[in-house]
């Protein structure tokens, strides 16, 4: 049986190996562009190394098992009568909840700190309608613009609304998002932390352009912000990575 | 219960005289010709008593499609359909003190294929009628399915335009949870449960037939909302308030499919339970039931506590819309996290709901096909209560982004990553069954192993999606597409295909092609993977779900994900064409082909008409494999013991 032992662990190692090396060599999440992504990133991780193990577990088991003991059709003998083991049971009941529990505690902490407003962050609505985004800068005499732009380093609290139906803001590098509900106000907090062009995307199906809900989301540094928000209209975000 | 009808027999004449003659027994005689004709004319009054009502009141228009729709062709007609069929018959003939019948079998069993067409009391035959309807559904949907993935293979729009796109994913959606897994599973289970308790039918054999007719009405409805004008419904199958109030007429047609579903769904629970309670044979304690019987115990609980709430949900909008109140609209004071709420109080023990039969049937073949006792048995019911009272406190996970009160977030995020536990016990309780067994690698065991490395994935990946920070990050998107089909596809559809191999031999007394079997499991295995697995791959990075049209960086993994769904199509033929080859002309698969102890496998295949010619005792547990002497029945006590007083 000891040999056996070793044959399953190896078959488990060598899965958990295959496996961590698609986690790692596939690039599975957009590239970071704000601490609270950071943040995010941190948890996946943290879930995804006990994913693998307890995939590699259950199909090892399930491999080395039928590998071991697949019996021809006209075999007509039983196996063994066992009917359980309560120390196993309790093993498998303990540790599942322990490590849901970890990840439960590090995910509220997460939310936590990505919840925790700063002092004087930058006030941004962000209003929903079929089918585009518009952002209203509420600390700069309530300018508007069809385009996100966000000055880098600078926490921005988006609120949101909108006019008629259920749309959802997100910006996938961001990672963070939330509902624009008609008749309620809704917020999320988002630090950008890397300059560049990203997109919104309305993420909430809200009828039939829904696809092209889209709207540029450019993180530009502070200068070039503080020249943007005294004219909006004239340049549009992408051209002030030029200047 | 024999008294009473006794009693009847001498009040009332004991015969009820069919309609004389082949044309009016036709016309006037219970079935589809009947139906069709009673659906028309109640139509027509429906359509009369809305026009009437607007007219009497002074409201104009008169005629106003989608009143007449719903009054008419939604409410009214089914109903007329219902009556002409026969479903009704034996209670309106007790209700106005006609002749009655109550031992009349005559709708009981089936002679002919014939006999699958009309309303049928057996339960045997009534599951069998719910797994071919249920598959033809499947076959649709998976059709539209193929159709959008058709359209997303490339960037841009190439066959259809939004709305029917919104449309087919919304119905793909519809029929596959609302008239495939869930009505499969009943299905299965109407077959099964009755044979495994030793009773000789259901509790209430006529309210299952009518649970079943229930099902194809809410189909097509759900079907015929292409033919509505402007569409189908396109708010997809969560029909979010307010989008869906703003929708077409087609919207409609999935408010009131889905009350016909429910309605079947809720009956075919009460059933359940009442049989479970009421009907097991002596000897049959709670404790030596099979798993597939306690899954459906469970399941029928969360069913009957849980659908009312869909229903409400639909009833509101489609008041919203038809009637001009605003339970969901903002405008008129109206809460629209009010629908989400209400919805997924129903839909997400609904997951439950389609997923804890698939539990019951795994257990089911992994313990006969391991020739080993069921791992953990009284911890493997015992962790579907848990699920069960676990599964109603968990809904607001699907509203993390939705805006809803901040502090429901994290409590609901620890109910959630809790259930893992009970969810972990059945896992592992599966693989420690398997060990050191004698494994019969058929084409059912290869399903259930299937199911149980893939529902582990669809589980693990339900893990990232219950933690908030990055259920926020991956909420909407192809993640969520990946994880549904990993726990409905890879969970529920891999046990339907388990189940029906199964039972197969026992439903038709022939065995199918297992080199087909084997053949369809591979085929479906493989594509199924590479049309999933790489959604969570595309969803994270940044593609939502829903959506017509996508960045052009997704091409060409969408491509692969098409081809790969055509594939998944293909492998159904393989099916199909086993099924049908092998009910025909298969071997003769015997009484007992898997050498089971549980007790549908001590009967004939198919079994008698009243499923036991004398009622078993039940002496042990389900699952006695291996230990000397064990036996779970004894199938005629009477001969046992005059064998042993001789």
């Amino acid at each position: 049986m000891r040999k056996g032992i070793v044959q399953l662990a190896a078959i488990g190692v060598v899965i958990g190996a295959a496996l961590t090396l698609v986690a790692v060599l596939l690039q599975w999440l957009p590239t970071s562009a704000s601490e609270e992504f950071d943040r995010i990133q941190g948890v996946y991780w943290f879930a995804t190394i006990i994913s693998i193990a307890i995939f590699s577990l259950v199909t090892a088991v399930v491999i080395f098992s039928v590998w071991k003991w697949r019996v021809p059709d006209d075999d007509d003998e039983d196996g063994p009568p066992i009917h359980g083991h309560t120390g196993l049971e309790i093993l498998w009941t303990a540790v599942p909840a322990i490590l849901v529990t970890a990840i439960g505690i590090v995910s509220a902490i997460v939310l936590a700190r990505n919840g925790e407003a700063g002092t004087r962050p930058l006030e941004v609505q962000a209003i929903g309608q079929q089918f585009a985004w518009k952002f209203v800068y509420s600390d700069y005499e309530d300018v508007e613009s069809g385009e996100l732009v966000l000055p880098v380093g600078k926490e921005a609290r988006f609120t949101m609304t909108s006019v008629d139906v259920i749309h959802s803001f997100w910006v996938p590098n961001f990672g963070q998002k939330m509902d624009a509900v008609p008749g309620i106000e809704t917020s999320i907090l988002v630090t950008p932390d890397r300059t560049g062009e990203f997109a919104v995307v309305c993420a909430e199906l809200c009828g039939l352009g829904h696809a092209t809900m889209r709207a540029k989301a450019c993180v530009v540094t502070q200068a070039q912000f503080d020249s943007w928000i005294r004219n909006p209209r004239q340049r549009s975000c992408g051209e002030l990575f030029e200047t | 219960m024999t008294a009473t009808h006794e009693a009847h027999a001498e009040v009332y004449p004991a015969h009820y005289e069919p309609p004389a003659g082949p044309t009016r027994r036709l016309l006037f005689g219970p079935g589809l010709v009947r139906g069709a004709w009673m659906a028309v004319l109640f139509f027509g009054l429906g359509t009369l008593l809305v026009c009437a009502l607007r007219w009497w009141w002074g409201w104009d228009p008169v005629w106003n499609t989608e009143v007449v729709l719903a009054v008419g062709a939604m409410t009214m007609g089914p109903i007329g359909f219902l009556a002409g069929i026969g479903a009704f018959d034996y209670w309106l003939h007790y209700i106005s003190g006609r002749p009655t019948r109550p031992e009349d079998h005559s709708g009981h069993g089936a002679h002919s294929w014939r006999d699958y067409f009309r309303v049928n009391t057996d339960h045997k035959v009534i599951g069998i009628q719910y797994l071919v309807t249920t598959f033809v559904f499947f076959a649709i949907g998976g059709l539209m399915a193929m159709f959008f993935r058709a359209e997303l293979a490339q960037p841009g729009l190439q066959f259809v335009d939004s709305q029917t796109f919104n449309g087919l994913v919304s119905v793909h959606a519809t029929l596959m949870i609302f008239l495939f897994i869930i009505p499969a599973f009943a299905g299965l289970a109407n077959f099964a449960v009755p044979l495994m308790l030793g009773a000789p039918d259901m509790a209430f054999p006529r309210l299952n037939a009518l649970s079943f007719w229930l099902l194809p009405i809410a189909g097509i409805m759900f079907v015929a909302s292409f033919l509505a004008p402007g569409g189908a419904f396109g708010a997809g199958w969560t029909g979010y308030a307010p989008l869906a109030e703003g929708q077409p007429m087609g919207q409609t047609f999935f408010n009131m499919g889905v009350q016909w579903a429910g309605a079947s769904s809720i009956m075919t629970a009460l059933n359940f339970l009442v049989t479970i309670i009421t009907m097991r044979a002596p000897g049959m304690t709670f404790w030596r039931m099979p798993l597939l019987v306690w899954a459906n115990f469970t399941t029928s609980l969360l069913v009957v506590i849980a659908t009312p709430f869909i229903a409400g949900s639909q009833f509101f909008v489609m008041f919203d819309r038809i009637l001009h109140t605003s339970f969901f609209t903002p405008e008129g004071g109206g809460y629209v996290l009010g629908y989400q709420h209400i919805f997924w109080f129903y839909s997400h023990p609904a997951v439950y709901i389609m997923m804890l039969p698939g539990f019951g049937i795994v257990s089911e073949v992994i313990s006969t096909m391991s020739r080993k006792p069921i791992f953990g048995y009284r911890l493997m019911a015992l962790s579907l209560l848990g699920i069960l009272v676990l599964g109603f406190s968990v809904w607001a996970h699907h509203m993390f982004v939705a805006g809803m009160a901040d502090w429901l977030r994290v409590p609901m995020m620890i109910t959630t990553l809790l259930i893992a536990v009970p969810t972990g016990i059945k896992v592992f309780s599966w693989t420690a069954t398997l060990w050191r067994g004698r494994i019969h690698l058929t084409t059912p065991m290869l399903f259930a192993l299937g199911f149980v490395t893939m529902f582990v994935i669809g589980g693990l990946s339900g893990i990232y999606l219950g933690s908030v920070p990055i259920d926020i990050a991956a909420s909407d998107t192809y993640f969520i597409v990946a994880h549904i089909h990993y726990v409905l596809f890879g969970g529920s559809v891999f046990t339907i295909f388990a189940g029906i191999y199964y039972w197969f031999p026992k439903m038709t007394g022939r065995m199918y092609d297992e080199r087909l079997g084997k053949l369809h499991f591979w085929l479906t295995f493989v594509s199924f993977n590479v049309t999933f697995f790489p959604m969570h791959y595309i969803g994270l990075r940044g593609m939502p779900r829903r959506v017509s049209d996508y960045d052009e960086a997704f091409g060409d993994v969408n491509f692969v994900i098409t081809v790969a769904s055509f594939a998944l199509g293909a492998s159904f033929i393989v099916f199909v064409y086993n099924m049908a080859v092998s009910w025909m002309r298969g071997p003769v698969a015997g009484s007992n082909p898997w050498r089971a102890h549980t007790l549908e496998w001590q009967v004939s295949s198919p079994p008698p008409i009243f499923n036991f010619d004398e009622i078993p005792q039940v002496v042990g547990g389900p699952y006695e494999y291996g230990v000397p002497g064990a036996r779970h029945a004894v199938m005629s006590p009477a001969a046992e013991r005059a064998e042993a007083h001789a």
